[in-house]
């Protein structure tokens, strides 16, 4: 797809950016964002924090009270949206319920590229399969999803966001709740997915100490921005230390 | 009880053989549709459709014209009503239906007793007469199908991935107010074409039922939106018979029947997991 954007152009750009929750809850405030194509960015901050709001913002999920949202160049609209791939934060992926099998969930992903009125075809289906392969789950696809353990289904979820081929890839605290050996692998494929295959990635996470190994861009989020730039300035800069001023405990727990 | 002989002489009556053609139809209609409702978790959107409904036909005998049309405009409004107040993050969704049905039903009972003798009973809208269907009504539940079938397979896509995710849905550009609204207009569409047949009370059982039971079994979606309609017809065909067979109410037998099947299928479910 041509998105005819010059060389330094960023593909997301948030300006001044302030959303507040019915009930006077500040969520985020003067955010200022670029996420730039072939960035793999690391989005941290404690429970609470605002993360998950900041993502749902450029999802078009949450409409920000004040500034504003461009995507690829333009303002954002249900076209954009469909050159990105999201999973959700764990608790919010699906009903597990749900009666859907993994080659079922993964396929839906292909459903806003094709447009209304057209049937999901065999080439939506190669590229389900394709994209169940990459995360290693292309032995499960009868399975109903109810019936896999944590690591798998995020995978599912995964291989759905990128099975239409998406510019950016947003993913809300994928690891929260995964084993430390799923972990690794897990990163792993992150990084085969920006590398070599050149999505731009957005994660959020509270797990510091791995995000700061696998992105090249920091962001650190407590209702405001308060540090964007590569990851070695972050490691040098004194964000860390004022990230160490929340109580620690918000910050090594993988749960809330 | 009827005899095994009598039964055969009821089933060759033309009223009853329409009785099983309508009890098909809408089976196939609410048991489809009921995937999207239950999954979609707004299982009580028949309750406060077809309650609104009743108020709506009340309206109409009231008003002394054509009370199903009244009736269908009402059920239009009111699906799009709960749906917006569905969607509104302010108000929880079990409510806003609750609202809908309690003023459905009231005015719905305020107005037949303010034109007392105006000839229906309460009774017929309630429970419906699925034995006195005659052949207008057939066809246009047939017209009816024809036409929900038709939208859903022309959105099937769409309707699936709204189910199975609004925010996911959304987030990926899928316009999904238009879905929500369009299942709740659907549902109030076929609210309108069964409570002749099966009454206000039932269809809202029969919006739920045969999806709830599919469910369980299952193995994917596509079995799922399959099974549920051979559940809702199984249902429909065996509670007519047990009907006619014990000159009981056909259309309370019919939704008891589908209960039975649930629980049936759960229990089989249960016995087969050991
Ligand atoms: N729907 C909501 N209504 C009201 N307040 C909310 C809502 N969602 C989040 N918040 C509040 O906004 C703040 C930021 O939340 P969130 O973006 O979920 O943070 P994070 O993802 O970093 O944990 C928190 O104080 C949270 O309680
Ligand atoms: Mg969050």
């Amino acid at each position: 797809m041509d998105l005819n954007l010059g060389a330094n152009q960023p593909i997301v750009e948030l300006e001044n950016v302030r959303v507040d929750y019915p009930g006077g809850v500040q969520a985020i405030d003067k955010v200022n964002l670029e996420i730039f194509e072939k960035d793999l960015i690391g989005l941290i901050g404690p429970n609470g924090a605002g993360k998950s709001t900041l993502l749902g913002v450029i999802l078009g999920l949450i409409k920000p009270n004040h500034g504003s949202v461009r995507l690829f160049g333009e303002a954002l609209k249900p076209k954009n949206l469909r050159l990105i791939g999201y999973v959700p934060q764990k608790a919010q992926l699906i009903d597990t319920s749900f009666p859907a099998t993994v080659d079922e969930t993964v396929l839906l992903g292909r459903v806003p590229g094709a447009g209304l009125f057209h049937r999901l075809n065999k080439e939506d289906h190669l590229r389900a399969e394709e994209a169940m392969k990459i995360l290693g789950i292309d032995g499960l696809k009868e399975r109903r999803i109810g019936q896999l353990s944590g690591g798998q289904f995020q995978r599912v979820f995964i291989a759905k966001a990128i099975v239409d081929k998406p510019k950016l890839l947003i993913l809300d605290e994928p690891t929260t709740g995964v084993d430390s050996l799923s972990k690794s692998e897990f990163y792993h494929t992150l990084s085969h997915l920006n590398r070599d295959l050149g999505i731009t990635i957005l994660l959020s996470s509270h797990d510091i100490g791995i995000v700061t190994k696998l992105a090249n861009k920091i962001a650190c989020i407590n209702r405001t921005l308060y540090f964007c730039g590569p990851t070695s300035e972050f490691e040098t800069s004194s964000a860390l230390s004022k990230l160490y001023d929340y109580p620690a405990g918000l910050m090594t727990h993988d749960h809330p | 009880m009827t005899t095994l002989n009598e039964l055969m002489l009821l089933l060759q009556a033309g009223f009853v053989q329409r009785a099983f053609i309508i009890g098909l139809i809408v089976a196939v209609l609410s048991s489809i549709l009921s995937v999207f409702i239950v999954l979609k978790r707004v299982s009580l959107i028949g309750d406060g459709l077809s309650h609104t409904a009743f108020g709506g036909l009340a309206l109409g005998y009231y008003l002394d014209i054509v009370p199903l049309w009244v009736a269908a405009v009402v059920v239009v409004l009111g699906s799009l009503g709960i749906t917006r107040a569905i969607r509104s993050t302010r108000i929880s969704s079990d409510a806003a239906v609750a609202v809908f049905l309690q003023l459905g039903l009231s005015s719905g009972i305020v107005l037949i007793s303010l034109a007392r003798g105006f000839g229906i009973s309460i009774e017929s809208l309630l429970f419906g007469s699925i034995l006195l269907v005659n052949l207008d009504q057939i066809i246009i539940a047939s017209v009816i199908l024809v036409g929900v079938l038709g939208v859903i397979f022309l959105f099937y896509k769409e309707l699936v991935y709204t189910t199975f995710s609004e925010t996911q849905a959304r987030a990926s550009g899928v316009q999904t107010w238009f879905f929500d609204y369009l299942v709740a207009i659907l549902a109030g569409v076929v609210v309108i074409a069964a409570i002749p047949i099966v009454g206000v009370l039932l269809i809202s059982a029969l919006l739920v039922l045969p999806a709830l039971t599919s469910i369980q079994i299952g193995k994917s979606f596509k079995q799922t939106i399959i099974m549920s309609p051979i559940f809702g017809i199984a249902s429909a065909f065996l509670g007519l018979f047990v009907s006619l067979i014990f000159d009981i109410a056909s259309g309370a037998t019919i939704v008891l029947m589908a209960m039975a099947i649930f629980v049936a299928v759960l229990g089989a479910k249960r016995v087969s997991a050991r």
